[in-house]
């Protein structure tokens, strides 16, 4: 498809406005199920910039490792630990989203300078259409080492996981003072046990 | 300058699926009886009133799926670049690949034996 500068330029613009305005609402949120939802809305709109810039296979991993996947753990996570956030501590809260607003500005201050002071070379050669195959001859050719590393780092990262979340690693005991983030789950035993559905009496 | 091919069809994908929704929503908000009474507000208006909370806590074990499911995806993303490259990059791209494979291979035999792959 041949878009013109214009259409490039507004579709621009709404994947910016859908990036910005879901990681706003990721932030400002008071739900974190419905900010990881958000979240999932940004990658999105990541994938679509990615998409813009001619980089398909990019735009399609984006989707299927950010989206499927990452957020999908990240939901996980919200639901397994579901702690609900008690409203003891709001009165440190003002000076704690005081402090978290300083070193916001101070992060956004420091990378505005740096993408107003460094002088991006624009490529004027014209894209390639078919990145994967591109990608692909890569791999095997001249990044073949990292390609190899890279299965060994998932494995390691697979085997990690697996033993940081078997249950003889989840601490039991509870530390004096905080709360501990309890990561619970019941004896296989009383997995069996379903909760009865309430017998119909032939009511329909 | 844009160069991919057959988006034209994606975009005209997305708008029709965003369509869709609303145009649904829309005729049933037309079209449906405005009477409100309390029964409007239940759940289910003739089935089994739910009880309890509708955000539960997750069994872990559902995160040990989803984490085995995350390195795996990942896996495939670095295998279609393969899939889609193969007629080029010849026969030792070939055994190259089936060594990611088999190491990754190692890993699910490892998760297996671990029961992380076990539903109950």
């Amino acid at each position: 498809m041949n878009l013109g500068e214009g259409v490039r330029l507004v579709s621009f613009g709404i994947l910016a406005l859908i990036v910005l305005g879901g990681a706003l609402g990721v932030v400002l949120a008071p739900s974190m199920v419905h900010a990881a939802f958000l979240l999932g809305l940004v990658f999105v709109g990541m994938s679509g910039l990615y998409l813009l810039l001619n980089a398909d296979f990019v735009a399609a991993a984006q989707i299927l490792i950010y989206v499927g996947a990452v957020n999908v753990l990240l939901l996980f996570a919200i639901m397994l630990v579901n702690r609900r956030i008690p409203d003891a501590a709001a009165g440190k809260r003002g000076l704690r989203n005081t402090i978290a607003g300083f070193v916001c500005l101070f992060v956004f201050g420091s990378l505005v300078n740096g993408v107003v002071r460094v002088p991006w070379p624009i490529s004027t050669e014209t894209p390639i259409a078919n990145s994967t195959l591109r990608i692909g001859e890569q791999f095997f050719s001249y990044y073949l080492l990292p390609f190899e590393a890279v299965s060994i780092l998932l494995l390691l990262a697979l085997v990690g996981a697996i033993i940081l979340a078997r249950r003889e690693f989840v601490p039991d005991r509870t530390e004096s003072g905080d709360q501990p983030l309890v990561l619970p789950e019941r004896p296989r035993a009383e997995m069996d046990e379903t909760p009865k559905l309430p017998e119909t009496t032939g009511r329909r | 300058m844009f160069v991919l091919s057959g988006y034209d069809y994606l975009l005209v994908f997305l708008l029709v699926s965003a369509l869709v929704p609303l145009i649904a929503l829309g005729l049933s908000a037309v079209f449906r009886p405005k009477i409100v009474s309390a029964f409007r507000k239940s759940t289910y208006e003739s089935g089994i009133e739910p009880r309890g909370d509708s955000w539960i806590q997750f069994n872990i074990r559902y995160y040990m799926f989803a984490l085995v499911f995350v390195i795996f995806d990942i896996e495939t993303v670095f295998l279609y670049p393969w899939a889609v490259a193969f007629d080029k990059v010849g026969l030792l791209a070939f055994i190259e690949a089936l060594i990611f494979i088999a190491i990754l291979v190692i890993g699910l035999v490892y998760a297996w034996r671990k029961g992380a792959l076990e539903w109950t």
